[in-house]
């Protein structure tokens, strides 16, 4: 497997940049990206039946949601099994951009989702009714499928505190 | 209603629609599949303006196209639709970041919207106009002036009385100095330009504001004849994301800059929520509404603010039930408006309180319309005669009607 380099987040070279583009658009659906609907996250969680699981809901449009999922990659390099879903709110119709970021920040082998109805509202809701849309949002289960949420950048502590295994960080 | 057509009337009308880009203004937005339909019920995060002739002109995007289509009889028919970028670009089209269109009283018509230059929140501050009534647009031109590929997006355009057009964005120019020098720079920056000759030139931009938050729509309204007042979601500390408040002057000047809400929203997230403002036609001061989740407001909010007490007052909760949003206000013969929308776990319903006391006091809630699909921000659009709901659905399609009714102008409930 080959080793990730994590870009950091300001500005990349415009050449380089409208390659990936270039890229982007000509690939068709070389992602792993599941359809999320109303009754997806159901779905992920019976398929995380008495297991603990990090579910992070981001978008390419959330700044702070590029510098938590570089977080996680780092994370799950030195913690490889660590059950990590993520949600895109972005439309799946628009696949390639994130696509392209999952695969640049390593993240591409981690089960995915993206929204895939235009009534996002009610795919919020069907998650928590009480979370508002800001990213990144980020969703603990604990074995027992007790959750906790937190709004913003999850942090190293949170992490610790949430996961019962000891979590190896850099 | 069902017809036949042989198969050269049916191409005719193939034609027709390619070459006219046409379509019957009846189409709903769930009847969009063709992706050759062209048109306000199919196009995304449409703005909407009423020129002094009471033309209703309304901008979209359609398959990274620009297009502007106008109506003479108050949304119940459009023109055709006349494209304004030639070449397609990546024009953002959402609730926060939607194409905006302006027309003057000399029927020059001016559309700004951002494009999106990649994934990673680069763009650029477009700008065009017509000058020849809405026919054609002039090639789009990039306002921001540094020429750097970076985060340049959610603009807003507005032309004060004096026939300023003022443009302000989020602008991550600063951001990346303070990378490219190894130094940490929180959030972006908030930038403005001005054109004084009707969008011919564009001034040279000036920072507003630094750490400003990086993915909320920026409110203004005009502060006498040829200034501007703008709200903003800005951090405040390290990581609290309430509203700064400040004027703009034409030439580049920066006042009486305050801070709008204390909401003590400490998030390091993107709301993607910004603020609504218009200006009191009574008082003067500046009415506001916003969205936090913060430690001492949390839902939709209302308040006024003074620039003579730099504070803000009559702090309202509108509305703090989970699902609640993207709140829009507007003020009709001494009447205020506020719509927002709400979503109860099935509909999202679209609801208006109203002030006949300069926002000393609110009615209750009237629900104005509920949909079981997709919606888009709610916006209102003004003219002589009263007030309009500008809202594009699924279900609907492109709804735009009149708020206010002849009868009840003054009389609030």
């Amino acid at each position: 497997m080959t080793k990730k380099t994590h870009r950091a987040i300001g500005a990349m070279p415009r050449l380089f940049a409208g390659v990936l583009l270039l890229c982007a658009s000509s690939v068709v659906a070389a992602d792993n990206f599941k359809a999320f609907t109303n009754e997806s996250f159901e779905q992920i969680k019976a398929s995380f039946a008495g297991q603990e699981f990090l579910l992070g809901l981001w978008s390419v449009d959330c700044p702070p949601c590029m510098v938590e999922m570089q977080l996680m990659a780092e994370l799950i390099e030195l913690n490889p099994d660590l059950p990590y879903v993520l949600v895109s709110t972005d439309s799946i119709e628009q696949r390639d951009y994130s696509a392209e970021y999952l695969e640049d920040v390593g993240l591409e082998d981690k089960e995915s989702w993206m929204f895939a109805d235009s009534f996002v509202e009610r795919l919020r809701f069907s998650i928590d009714p009480n979370w508002y849309g800001e990213l990144p949002r980020s969703y603990f289960f604990d074995s027992e499928h007790n959750t906790q949420s937190h709004s913003g950048i999850v942090s190293e502590e949170l992490l610790s505190e949430w996961f019962s295994r000891p979590l190896k960080f850099r | 209603m069902k017809t036949t057509l042989r198969p050269m009337a049916a191409f005719i009308l193939y034609l027709t629609i390619a070459t006219s880009l046409t379509v019957p203004s009846s189409v709903s937005a769930n009847e969009c599949g063709a992706a050759t339909v062209i048109s306000i019920h199919c196009g995304s995060a449409p703005s909407a303006t009423i020129d002094d002739d009471g033309r209703l002109w309304v901008t979209y995007v359609h398959d990274q196209h620009v297009y502007v289509s106008h109506s003479d009889d108050q949304g119940k028919t459009y023109s055709s639709a006349v494209r304004v970028n030639p070449v397609k670009e990546d024009a953002e089209h959402n609730g926060e970041n939607r194409p905006k269109i302006i027309v003057d009283e000399n029927s020059n018509v001016y559309v700004s919207w951002t494009k999106k230059t990649s994934p990673r929140f680069t763009g650029e501050i477009r700008f065009s106009r017509s000058t020849d009534g809405g026919k054609t647009f002039e090639s789009p031109r990039t306002i921001n002036d540094d020429g750097l590929f970076a985060g340049h997006r959610f603009e807003s355009l507005y032309q004060t009385e004096s026939g300023h057009l003022y443009m302000t964005w989020i602008d991550k120019r600063d951001l990346e100095a303070s990378i490219a020098r190894g130094e940490d720079y929180a959030g972006a920056a908030i930038y403005y330009a001005v054109s004084d000759d009707r969008g011919a030139t564009f001034s040279t931009n000036t920072r507003i504001a630094n750490n400003s938050c990086e993915c909320c729509r920026i409110a203004i309204a005009p502060q006498g004849p040829e200034n501007i007042a703008i709200l903003w979601r800005q951090i405040f500390g390290v990581t609290t994301r309430d509203h700064a408040i400040a004027v703009l002057t034409p030439f580049g000047e920066i006042q009486d800059m305050g801070r709008a809400s204390y909401d003590e929203w400490q998030i390091d997230a993107c709301p993607h929520h910004g603020p609504t403002m218009i200006q009191s036609s009574e008082s003067g001061d500046y009415h506001m509404s916003w969205f936090s989740n913060g430690d001492l407001h949390q839902g939709i909010y209302y308040a006024r603010y003074s620039f003579e007490e730099a504070q803000p007052s009559q702090v309202y909760r509108v509305d703090g039930k989970a699902g609640a949003g993207h709140p829009y206000l507007a003020e009709f013969a001494g009447t205020l408006y506020l719509v927002w929308k709400g979503f109860d776990g099935q509909n999202t319903n679209l609801s208006l309180i109203r002030s006949i006391d300069d926002g000393a006091s609110w009615s209750e809630a009237t629900i104005l319309h509920r949909t079981s699909q997709g919606s888009d921000h709610p916006l209102i659009v003004s003219d002589d005669e009263g007030l309009y709901l500008s809202w594009h659905t699924q279900e609907y399609g492109y709804v735009f009607e009149k708020l206010t009714n002849d009868r009840e102008s003054r009389s609030g409930d």
